[in-house]
């Protein structure tokens, strides 16, 4: 017994030895490839991303493929990366910064952590709606906020605009997630800037008071409740529906079939819809390679590969959408200033939490 | 009187200052620091997000937290204990698998739990869709939603009780024989000989892993945010996520830390002089009772539902949809993500046993204040949400870099400034500063049980502190070392907010992988990776099994 606890200790003893040395490795390891980034500067591109996507993946090799440069990548939560490249400041390695999500691009902007970029094919292949006034940030994918209703007992001509949500005949009809959730914040702060504090705090009571049950569960569990029968009406983006209807398993292609969408608003102020977008960071250090990289993601050939995969809808106006994006036909969308949505959210959060959406 | 008062305060003087005093001070130091960046922020004047969140939410959210750990808390420690009880001393059908299988509910995180049991109920899983293409039933959608509290804690508590459990068992598995025996002679039921001497007995050891499942459901956020609980971890993301205010997150954790060390430090002192340990040197493994009948099935019963509960059911669903998704999402990539988990997993594991042994060496020798408060700052980086301790290390090691400049220039000529900070050597140094207090739990729990006797036996027989440690020490408690080495290793395995906030460009794991998708709502898609961490655990479980069980025997 003694000799076994002995060779243990020694196990233990030697592995972290081989710890201390193998991180001493990884150090050197990563001090090569730093020397390496600085001294073929046009080879590489460092990325942070919020993105989690496997198209998204697809896209960096076919770059790679075509221009030789390599991309390096950090996933992870859009918050946590941009606290994260505030505290590396100037030294930061990144030279990109995606988020899902157009309030942490201003957010990102604020924090002074982008740089303008004046690029001719940036500038004309994304709408000026869809970018940042200053350049600081360009969008990507754009991806709208609908209302998914059960084909069998809901009339779609009955709900045209978000407020019909806030009927009282859909009193205990109603499925959607927590407010903690950003594009719910998004779709209030929207109504903020549109009709005022006021008239958006109602909309939200208005949906509380008819909710089917306590918010729980992502998008596509609301979407699933609709088809159980647990309420008429989910609220979701649409990429979850066309996630759905793709899914690999028969059931959620029957919850999708079962289900139709509605793009509310389009007598009114448009649907609501968010972006997900890319910026150049401050202290960049691969910038050329970095701005061939924010080009080539809004060239048709990636912008269709956006659509066709994800779902999502491009920004690029000159590529073709793909056959379920086309299928839901051109729809009026919300003429704000996208940036707002970002300003606007803290606003939002505090209305969920002082009615009690939670 | 004087003279020999005296002598006994130098003696402690030199007990308390020797090398393990000096590698103690150093590692809870490097433990500690990036910590206090935190702590720093619970003196922020609060702002109007603060008492946004004081008005709003936080009451409510204190008191569903609190309900959720006290519900957790109490069915491990029933759960735990029993099993640990029922395996220990009985013998019955597929014990001695069962014996180390209970540990794997450990191998799967909560949060993936939380989206394979939705998935499996709800109207489109399994069961649901069976009963209604097959057989024309349809179930009422109120009776299976588990996203509330009640489900939260169900979470929780069967895939967590596994702490309790593996660390009460190891426990009594080296629990002097002679103990129970004569409770037995002495005509004391099984059920008596628990109640009143294993219970008591094992009360650190309870006290211990309970900690760490009430620290962990605290830290939670993936479980509660999906089932759309809010708890403490809420409001200090809801600061930080929604509200844009990192300092008032920051704050938030800070408190919680703060409380939490001072109950942990409070129940150590309560505590206090109550030490139970080998009273013989004879220490031999528990005769077990061979059940036969109605009580053996009801053993194997109560802890196959427990095991099925706990890993076998998400087990299978987790492989239904690998088996739907495989093509799609398994590649060659993935053999480097094992190795990527692998490595970081066993490295880190095995330095946090290290520094947990020379800190529990140390703290039981010494009788200073000091040494029991640095027993209790091991497990400050695993009461807060691991996203706060991020950030810590991140300002810490950012300021490492900072210093350390001069030497990366000196080495290289054109050297960037953050090398440590972009290199995998902070995820690791990370991993030991949140896991550190599992593997202490486990080694301190060890060392209580062994007492000091024999380790003053050795001294007064001319051998130094360290010689025992060695030669009288490591064995004698190497099943705990055994324990919090596989505990950290499966947590690690899974472990995922640090991961994804510090880790260097394209470095992923098996956890990451898994998350990728399940934050995607894609839930059919992280069953390989998730799949791949339980089948790793699995192995390593089974394998350090087979060497305790060695050493036990």
């Amino acid at each position: 017994m003694k000799k076994v606890s002995r060779i243990l200790a020694t196990a233990i003893l030697a592995l972290s030895l081989i710890a201390l040395t193998g991180c001493g490795g990884g150090e050197t390891a990563n001090k090569e490839e730093a020397a390496k980034s600085t001294a073929n500067e046009s080879k590489v591109v460092n990325l942070y991303t919020d993105r989690h996507y496997d198209t998204d993946e697809a896209l960096y090799k076919i770059f790679t493929e075509q221009t030789g440069i390599k991309v390096n990548v950090v996933k992870g939560k859009s918050d946590e990366l941009i606290e994260r490249l505030k505290r590396e400041g100037k030294d930061t390695q990144a030279d990109l910064l995606i988020t899902a999500d157009v309030g942490r691009l201003h957010k990102a902007k604020i924090d002074g952590l982008f740089q303008a970029v004046s690029s001719e094919i940036l500038t004309n292949s994304v709408p000026e709606n869809y970018r940042d006034p200053d350049n600081q940030w360009f969008g990507l994918t754009v991806r709208a906020r609908v209302i998914a209703y059960a084909k069998d007992r809901v009339d779609p001509a009955k709900i045209a605009a978000y407020d019909d949500l806030t009927k009282p005949e859909w009193k205990g009809k109603i499925l959607v997630r927590s407010s903690s959730n950003i594009y719910n914040q998004s779709l209030l702060a929207s109504f903020i800037d549109i009709n005022g504090e006021e008239k958006a705090k109602a909309w939200a009571k208005g949906v509380l008071a008819n909710m089917a049950r306590r918010p729980e569960g992502g998008d596509t569990d609301q979407m699933i409740a609709v088809a159980a029968g647990q309420g008429d009406l989910a609220i979701t983006n649409t990429y979850y529906y066309g996630r759905l209807l793709a899914s690999d398993n028969p059931e959620e292609k029957k919850v999708a079939e079962s289900l139709g969408l509605i793009f509310p608003d389009q007598n009114g102020a448009g649907t609501h819809i968010n972006i997900s977008g890319i910026g150049l960071t401050k202290d960049a250090k691969n910038k050329e390679t970095a701005i061939q990289f924010m080009e080539f993601l809004s060239s048709e050939k990636a912008q269709k590969q956006f659509s066709e995969n994800n779902h999502e809808f491009p920004v690029n106006p000159k590529v073709e959408m793909s056959e379920l994006l086309k299928s839901w036909g051109d729809f009026k969308t919300q003429n704000i200033k996208l940036a707002k949505l970002g300003e606007l959210n803290s606003h939002a959060v505090k209305i969920y939490d002082e009615i009690g959406w939670r | 009187m004087i003279k020999e008062c005296l002598v006994i305060r130098i003696r402690e003087l030199k007990l308390n200052t020797n090398i393990w005093a000096m590698l103690s001070m150093v590692s809870i130091l490097f433990i500690t620091l990036p910590n206090l960046n935190i702590l720093s922020n619970v003196f922020n004047e609060p702002n109007e997000n603060w008492l946004h969140i004081k008005e709003f939410l936080l009451k409510e959210y204190v008191i569903n937290t609190l309900i959720i750990v006290i519900f957790t808390g109490f069915f491990t420690v029933v759960i735990g204990t029993s099993l640990a009880w029922i395996i220990s001393i009985y013998d019955f059908p597929l014990r001695s698998f069962l014996k180390w299988g209970l540990i794997l509910p450990l191998a799967i995180p909560p949060y993936i739990a939380a989206y394979t049991y939705t998935g499996l109920i709800n109207y489109t899983g399994l069961i649901q869709s069976t009963l209604r293409n097959k057989f024309n039933i349809s179930v009422n959608q109120s009776y299976t939603d588990i996203m509330s509290i009640e489900g939260s804690i169900f979470i929780f508590t069967m895939f967590l009780f596994p702490y309790v459990y593996t660390i009460t068992r190891a426990f009594i598995a080296k629990q002097s024989a002679s103990l129970i025996e004569t409770a037995r002679v002495l005509g004391r039921s099984p059920l008596a000989i628990f109640w009143f001497v294993i219970l008591p007995l094992s009360r650190a050891a309870i006290i211990g892993g309970t900690s760490l499942v009430i620290l962990e459901v605290i830290n939670d956020y993936g479980v509660v945010q999906y089932f759309g609980v809010t708890t403490f971890s809420t409001a200090i993301f809801k600061a930080w996520f929604s509200l844009s205010d990192v300092d008032t997150a920051i704050k938030l954790a800070g408190i919680l830390m703060v409380i939490v060390f001072g109950i942990l430090l409070l129940e150590k002192i309560l505590r206090g002089g109550k030490k139970y340990s080998y009273t013989t040197t004879k220490v031999r493994p528990i005769t077990r009772i061979k059940l036969s009948g109605l009580k053996s099935a009801l053993a194997f019963g109560y802890s196959a539902i427990i095991f099925g509960l706990g890993f076998l059911i998400p087990s299978f669903q987790l492989i239904h949809w690998a088996i739907i998704t495989y093509n799609k999402v398994f590649d060659a990539a993935f053999l480097q993500l094992m190795l990527n988990s692998l490595l970081t997993a066993s490295v880190a594991s095995a330095l946090i046993i290290t520094i947990a042994l020379i800190i529990a060496n140390y703290s039981r020798i010494s009788h200073s204040i000091i040494s029991k408060i640095i027993a209790r700052l091991t497990v400050m980086g695993y009461s807060i949400p691991g996203a706060v301790i991020a950030i810590g290390v991140i300002v810490f090691f950012i300021a490492i870099d900072n210093n350390l400049f001069w030497l990366y220039k000196w080495v290289k000529e054109d050297s960037v400034k953050l090398v440590l900070s972009t290199s995998v050597f902070m995820l690791i140094f990370a991993y030991v500063i949140r896991f550190i207090g599992i593997g202490f739990n486990s080694v301190e729990s060890g060392f209580e049980k062994v007492g000091k006797k024999f380790f003053e036996a050795s001294r007064t027989l001319g051998m130094s502190v360290t010689q025992t440690f060695f030669k009288v020490d490591v064995g004698m408690i190497a099943p705990a070392i055994l324990t919090g080495f596989i505990l950290a290793f499966v947590d690690i395995m899974k472990e995922l907010p640090l991961t994804l906030i510090l880790r260097p460009f394209n470095f992923e794991t098996l956890a990451t992988k898994a998350y990728q998708y399940a934050v995607d709502e894609l839930i059919q898609e992280a069953s390989i990776p998730s799949l791949i961490i339980i089948s790793i655990s699995f192995i390593s479980v089974y394998l350090f099994h087979r060497v305790a069980d060695r050493e036990e025997n």
